[in-house]
């Protein structure tokens, strides 16, 4: 088991006493593990200082705040890869089936695509096949970092750490695409208005061109979002 | 050995091997391709369901579910076909709809229950050492705890708590909240029961065994016409969409059929290819005035007037100068012309006042039963007044003569519409009408410097009456002098021709509406002329536009007429189609007594949501319109200036509008200080009110004794998008930050109500605990202290029926709830046995008193034909009677749960029914034990189950006549009794048709006929409304029992609303001196129609309507309007007036009129909503800048058809009269400079 993998599943799991009772031992195991850099561990720290030691309800106010009500920090990877197209069913059931096919069937009642979940599954199977989906999702644990980081919050390092240990590097058209979203951050009014801002309307000599409205609206929406294939149709292959 | 002879080298077998005595084969070619296929279509069943999305669509869809997992979903389409020359219903189904299926697993899903944290903090810990009661006893007897969690509502900070906390807070503060205060501080307010009739069900159960307030929705909403009910004494009865095919001509009012009633409009155009004319009257041009083959850009609020002129042609062209045979006879027959009103002589003036009725006459024309209720007229056969069948007095207390036959006492009889002739009146003599036109202001002043009371010449006959000699005049005269018709009676303000300027004419209407007059000729004659040729096929669809203003009836009685004119109303392809809000819960009899625990109390508490909402969030502290501004010159004498909620709290005491909290003292204590006095309950409280020893709560909403204290709002967005005045919720009733601007009526020195107690310091936070149960974290979720986690529409088994079409069918839990949701039954299911568990403690069995106001549709409804006030000495206080009834109901509150699981015993004691017919029910009582199953043992011994949401729909679906062919049957017998017809014909040949649960999930099914509802589910015809009042003669449910035109109460009269007119907008005074900065100039009408980028008033938070729209609130404003600002499209701008403020973008359109904004409603603030620079606060909703202001006439009862329904009748909450400056924003504050969660303003926004 990999127990790297399955601490981080904790820390990023709504906090409980229990999980408060087992900081210390969550803490050694990440402070252990050399894959991740001397940075990542210390950044880690902040993080793992307040599960273990703050009030369990200012802790609970917190996540609720940040992983069950933001959008955008969503902890259902699939929020980020499919919002809500069409393909998300398709996409959960395959990881789904893909938990089963490493023989395991979820017991609850959160989705597939719940990280922590999927970092329990992961901590189950061998290192390069852990690698390799979370390199697929890199790029979302980057926008999430990125995200976190403004906010100050200390949940950042979980996912610079994830980033870490897929040893990818996120592609940064993928990232740029994520943080580019509406509602990503209402600070960046630049980045929100282009996505209000709507094309001009042309009629030109070409009466088939189309409404240059509805055919960017179409074309964002047939657009695969990252460029970067999604974690679970790889971790299904 | 060489293989080079043996090998391949060009080619390559395609096969690799066989098996199966080569049925199978293996090959080498990639198969790929089919993955895409596979996982587009993948799914391991499909399962039935539909959207409870509050719009009226109920359109059936395929759920494809793999694993648990909802794949795809596609619309059904095998609607049962309908007749060969119809079109048939499919698809139905709207892009809206299908952006549903993925909210499914959206980011924005309440995945656990949610408590406030300092709630949680503070009960988990006084947990520890107490029981739950005296957990919530201590937390609200510390000032300072319960304001740690009431003052951050709205801000965040919540936790996720296990089921099992989160439903012991809620019992135990409900049992505490019934204990110390009453169970009628208990509310819950849930919309529109036919898009999710169980999950309704489920809350109003639980409410109504706890002896909680269940609040009405369809008139706070302002969907409710109350001219519907003034009319017909029908809340709303509509065609279903395929009978706009069957229309000759089709007018569109206010109504944007395209794009609010997607899956319908297919009729709408099959319509036209049929060459159905249609015109199309609208401001703004909207995407239904492209399909008119003419479009009437009237002005935005002045469509009365506009109706008027119509009116006017049709009555000169098919009334007057010519009489069209048709619309005489269908006048005659099913309309209040014929019958006699009598003038009143005020100081000299002659006024119209109340119908003439056989008790006026010496010898009651025989009629010992109601004489004061039975309206008289004229026969032309005998020459004698007569009182004609079916009027109210007919309804009550003899049965037979409840009909539309042409018959009084036995007689055939042939009324007399018109005294025009010279040898049927005595003389003609000038009669006085009010004149509104004139009061318009600034916005609306079309230079009209007229009196305000016209008097036009009326042909009168002089009778001897019990008090001695009066005129009487019919309706249809006085009618025609209303709109302004020359006789050739001589005399002021009537028109010989169309383009003399006199109130009526269209010169008239030009003026003020902007449409010319030729064009409202045109198309009045038109109307009416299909009308006359097709037996009444014109028909009118009206929505929103034209219901949300103040004067909404004048509107719709304007329209109303003109149908009634010609004959239009229960014909097929004909008549008033009114699609605003209002769901048909068309197996509502069986319905009633699941949701309102029927079965085991009756009556249970229902609440009229705007008076209550006026009331307990204080926005009648900051009331300017004054009775005074909207009093009829004609005005009978009388005491009436008072304020608003004066008027209200009078209907409150005289019985005619019900209360909630009913009395200052908490009825339990009242029910044992009965008991221990010995006494009857009614005699105990009517004895104790007379000596004001007892209070009505609604004589001092501010005392803390009559705070609402806890409420649950479920299936609703009650504060992001209902909320008229949403900012005065937050201030008083929630006591959190708000953003009202303007200063109550003790600050501005203005005058105060007389009957209202008035407190110096207005309370905030008066609820103790809000409970919202929802699947997504709405502006109203945002603002609870707990949020319930709930299954959508595709994780529950449920009904759903439309007024739209004629089929039932379910919701189906396609796939379980998702995280730690339960479906609505559940959850009220789970708080009903954790009551049980912890109310012991303090609650036993108890007697509780129910103050019933005067109902329609039962005896009572014949209750005050006079206006008396008990309190001011006018009569004595007899409960029922001149005051509320009031009524002990028995609770056992160590039984909740179990009851709520239990058909309870009622039903086999006292039956069932509904509007104002009853049968026996207990051959059906027993087909329900036996079908799902009966208790053993404990208090709900003997009785059928109701365990799951399944065993709730076969309830519903077993006790009603529309989906239960005995029971229709039954139910027609019972009104056959009255009317003294045979109707049973209707449903005889569907009696052994039982349609359970099983059926619809395989096919929607189609209703059987009954009579709760006015049309026919036929093979012939379409459902229309009205259709079996025409043809099966069965009376309008009215005073008079015909169409009612003219409206008699004495309130009415005093408002100056008798017969229709036009009534400019009021002034609602919200932009202030003090509101308004210098510099705004732009003033604009606010307007708040249905957008196209939202599911009705709800999801607009859905990405893909989102990215369809422009990704945050918009307001929509004319070139010139925003032009004169200096905004250009896509600009922040900031909307404000005395009651809040909004920021939305601009949408600059040559679509809008000028002086008017339109903001769709229901876009939410927790999206993309930047600070207001006004309030500095998070920017508001459409509703920041609207308050609810009542209106007298809505509050009338104990008067035939206008009494008490819920839903039915009450008060509107009216919001098109609002006023907003409109500016550019100079800088665009996201309110997010603390970047921590903990940051207030930017918690609201998430």
């Amino acid at each position: 088991m990999d127990r790297t993998l399955k601490a981080l599943s904790l820390v990023l799991s709504y906090p409980t006493r229990a999980l408060q009772a087992a900081m210390p031992e969550i803490g050694g195991v990440l402070a252990a593990d050399t894959r991740l850099t001397a940075a990542a561990r210390r950044a880690l720290r902040p993080l793992l200082e307040e599960l273990g030691g703050r009030d369990i309800y200012a802790l609970a106010e917190q996540y609720v705040m940040l992983f069950d009500r933001s959008r955008t920090l969503s902890l259902n990877l699939f929020e980020h890869v499919h919002g809500e197209s069409r393909d998300r069913g398709g996409a959960m059931v395959s990881l789904l089936e893909t938990y089963r096919a490493g023989g395991f069937e979820p017991v609850t009642s959160e989705l597939p695509d719940h990280l922590p979940v999927l970092l329990e599954f992961l901590s189950m199977r061998s290192c390069a096949e852990a690698r390799d989906v979370l390199a697929d999702a890199a790029h979302i644990f980057e926008a999430l970092n990125a995200r976190l980081v403004r906010r100050e919050s200390p949940y950042g390092a979980v996912f610079a750490a994830l980033l870490q240990l897929s040893g990818a590097r996120a592609d940064p058209a993928a990232v740029a695409a994520l943080l580019h979203e509406p509602e990503t951050d209402p600070d960046d009014l630049v980045a929100l208005d282009e996505v209000w801002e709507e094309s001009e309307v042309r009629f030109g000599p070409d009466p088939n061109a189309g409404c240059p409205v509805s055919r960017d609206i179409l074309a964002r929406m047939d657009a695969p979002a990252p460029p970067v294939p999604p974690a679970p149709q790889h971790a299904a292959e | 050995m060489s293989h080079l002879l043996d090998r391949m080298n060009f080619l390559q077998s395609k096969e690799l091997e066989r098996f199966s005595n080569g049925h199978g084969q293996v090959t080498r070619e990639s198969r790929d391709w089919e993955e895409t296929y596979r996982n587009r279509w993948r799914h391991d069943k499909i399962v039935r369901s539909t959207h409870g999305v509050n719009c009226t669509g109920s359109c059936s869809w395929k759920i494809y579910v793999k694993s648990g997992i909802v794949t795809w979903e596609t619309q059904q389409t095998d609607y049962p076909r309908m007749r060969p020359d119809l079109p048939n219903h499919e698809p139905r189904g709207c892009a809206r709809g299908a952006s549903y299926s993925w909210y499914l697993y959206s980011a924005n899903r309440v995945k656990n229950p949610l408590v406030r944290g300092r709630l949680m903090k503070a009960w988990r810990k006084m947990r520890e050492t107490m029981t739950p009661i005296e957990a919530w006893t201590a937390l609200q007897n510390d000032p300072i705890l319960r304001a740690s969690y009431v003052e951050t509502r709205g801000k965040g900070g919540f936790v996720r708590a296990s089921w099992d906390e989160a439903t012991e807070i809620t019992a135990a503060a409900n049992a505490y909240t019934a204990r110390t205060y009453g169970p009628d501080r208990i509310f819950g307010f849930s919309p529109i029961p036919a898009m999710s009739m169980i999950s309704y069900a489920a809350g109003s159960r639980y409410l109504s065994l706890m002896g909680g307030v269940c609040m009405s929705f369809y008139d706070w909403y302002c969907d409710l016409p109350p001219a519907s009910p003034m009319t017909w004494g029908e809340q709303t009865d509509v065609p279903e969409s395929a009978d706009w095919y069957n229309a000759g001509y089709l007018l569109l009012w206010g109504s944007n059929v395209p794009q609010t009633r997607t899956p319908d409009a297919h009729f709408y155009t099959e319509a036209r290819y049929r060459g159905t004319k249609s015109a199309v009257i609208c401001p703004d041009y909207s995407e239904a005035a492209k399909f008119g083959d003419v479009w009437l850009n009237a002005k935005q609020g002045t469509d009365a007037a506009l109706a008027m002129a119509f009116g006017h042609v049709i009555l000169r062209e098919f009334h007057l100068d010519w009489q069209a045979e048709y619309f005489e006879e269908y006048c005659r027959k099913y309309s209040d012309f014929p019958m006699l009103v009598k003038i009143e002589d005020k100081d000299g003036r002659m006024i119209p006042g109340r119908f003439l009725r056989a008790d006026d006459l010496d010898g009651k024309l025989g009629q010992a039963n109601n004489p004061e209720w039975k309206t008289v007229a004229l026969d032309e056969t005998s020459g004698a007044l007569v009182a004609p069948n079916g009027s109210i007095g007919y309804r009550w207390g003899e049965d037979g003569e409840w009909n539309l036959e042409e018959k009084a006492a036995g007689a055939e009889i042939a009324l007399r519409m018109s005294q025009i002739l010279d040898e049927d009146h005595d003389e003609v003599i000038g009669v006085d009408f009010p004149y509104f036109g004139a009061d318009a202001t600034e916005a609306f002043d079309a230079g009209d410097r007229r009196p305000n009371v016209l008097t036009r010449n009326v042909p009168v006959r002089r009778i001897q009456t019990a008090e001695g000699e009066v005129a009487v005049a019919t309706v249809f005269d006085l009618f025609c002098a209303n709109y302004g018709l020359d006789r050739g009676l001589g005399g002021d303000w009537v028109a010989r021709h169309y383009d003399e300027d006199v109130p009526g004419t269209p010169k008239w209407a030009e003026k003020i509406t902007g449409v010319r007059a030729d064009k409202i000729v045109h198309v009045a004659r038109e109307f009416a002329q299909t009308a006359e040729k097709t037996n009444g096929k014109s028909m009118i669809i009206i929505g929103a536009a034209m219901n949300h203003w103040y004067h909404m009836d004048m509107n719709y009685r304007g329209v109303i007429n003109m149908l009634v004119m010609c004959g239009c109303v229960g014909q097929s392809g004909g008549g008033w189609a009114h699609y605003v809000g209002q769901e048909k819960l068309r197996p509502q009899t069986g319905w009633l007594p699941l949701a309102f625990a029927l079965d085991w109390g009756r009556p249970p508490r229902h609440m009229n949501s705007t008076s209550a909402w006026y009331a307990h969030t204080d926005q009648w502290r900051y009331e300017t319109l004054t009775a005074g501004e909207i009093l009829s010159p004609t005005a009978p004498d009388g005491d009436w200036d008072i304020s608003l909620i004066d008027y209200n709290i009078r209907a409150e005491r005289m019985g005619w509008l019900p209360s909630a909290p009913q009395l200052k003292t908490n009825p339990l204590e009242v029910a044992k200080a009965a008991k221990a006095a010995g006494r009857e309950i009614p005699d105990y409280v009517a004895e104790q009110l007379k000596s004001g020893d007892l209070e009505m709560s609604c004589e001092d909403p501010d005392a803390p004794e009559n705070w609402p204290r806890n409420l649950f709002v479920w299936r609703s967005n009650l504060l992001g998008s209902s909320g008229k005045g949403h900012e005065y919720f937050l201030k008083h009733l929630l006591g959190t930050d708000h953003g009202v601007l303007g200063r109550d009526l003790g600050e501005e020195g203005r005058a105060k109500p007389k009957e209202a107690r008035w407190h110096e310091n207005a309370p905030r936070g008066k609820l103790d605990l809000l409970v919202t149960i929802d699947f997504r974290m709405s502006t109203t979720a945002v603002y609870s202290d707990i949020v319930l986690p709930t299954a959508s529409w595709y994780e529950k088994n449920d009904l759903n029926t439309s007024d739209m079409h004629p089929f039932i069918h379910p919701l189906q839990a396609a796939v379980d709830p998702a995280y730690e949701s339960k479906s609505d039954w559940e959850i009220f299911k789970a708080i009903a046995y954790k009551v049980q568990q912890v109310a012991p403690e303090i609650l036993g069995k108890e007697t509780d008193i129910v103050a019933l106001p005067i109902l329609h549709d039962t005896p009572g409804e014949l209750a005050q034909d006079q206006v008396r006030d008990w309190k001011a000495g006018e009569c004595d206080l007899i409960p029922g009677k001149t005051a509320p009834n009031f009524i002990a109901v028995e609770r056992d509150y160590t039984a909740i749960g179990d009851r709520f699981c239990a058909l309870g015993p009622l039903m086999d004691k006292l039956g069932n029914g509904g509007k104002g017919i009853a049968w026996k029910t207990g051959s059906e009582v027993q087909h329900l034990r036996d079908l799902n199953g009966v208790w053993e043992d404990g208090p709900a011994k003997g009785c059928a189950r109701i365990v799951t949401d399944i065993d709730a729909t076969e309830v519903v679906l077993m006790l009603a006549p529309e989906t239960n062919g005995a029971v229709a049957v039954k139910a027609w017998e019972a009104l056959s009794k009255a009317t003294g017809r045979d109707h049973t014909h209707l449903a005889r040949p569907k009696a052994d048709e039982k349609i359970r649960f099983r059926d619809i999930a395989a096919q929607p099914r189609k209703i059987i006929s009954s009579p709760t509802w006015s049309g026919l589910e036929s093979e012939h015809v379409c459902y229309n409304a009205g259709y079996t009042n025409v043809h099966e003669l069965i009376p309008w449910r009215t005073l008079t029992g015909r169409q009612q035109l003219y409206q008699d109460h004495l309130w009415m009269r005093a408002f100056g609303e008798g017969f229709v007119s036009y009534r400019p907008p009021v002034d609602l005074k919200t932009i202030t001196k003090e509101v308004r900065d210098a510099g705004d100039s732009l003033v604009l009408n606010f307007i708040t129609p249905h957008q196209k980028w939202g599911i009705h008033s709800t999801y607009s938070d859905n990405l893909l309507m989102l990215t369809l729209n422009r990704g945050g609130p918009v307001i929509w404003i004319s070139e010139n309007d925003a032009r004169s600002a200096g905004i250009v499209d896509n600009d922040w701008v900031e909307l404000y007036n005395a009651n809040g403020a909004l920021t939305a973008r601009a949408v600059v359109s040559q679509r809008i009129k000028d002086g008017t904004t339109f903001m769709y409603h229901a876009q939410e603030k927790i999206v993309n909503t930047p600070g207001s620079e006004k309030t500095c606060k998070r920017g508001g909703i459409h509703n920041s800048v609207t308050r609810a202001v009542p209106k007298p006439t809505h509050m009338i009862g104990g008067y035939a058809q206008q009494s008490y329904g819920f839903n039915y009748y009450g008060t509107v909450g009216a919001n098109r009269d609002e006023f907003v400056v409109v500016r550019k924003m100079k800088k665009v504050d996201w309110l997010d400079r603390e970047k921590s969660w903990k940051a207030p303003a930017q918690e609201a926004a998430e």
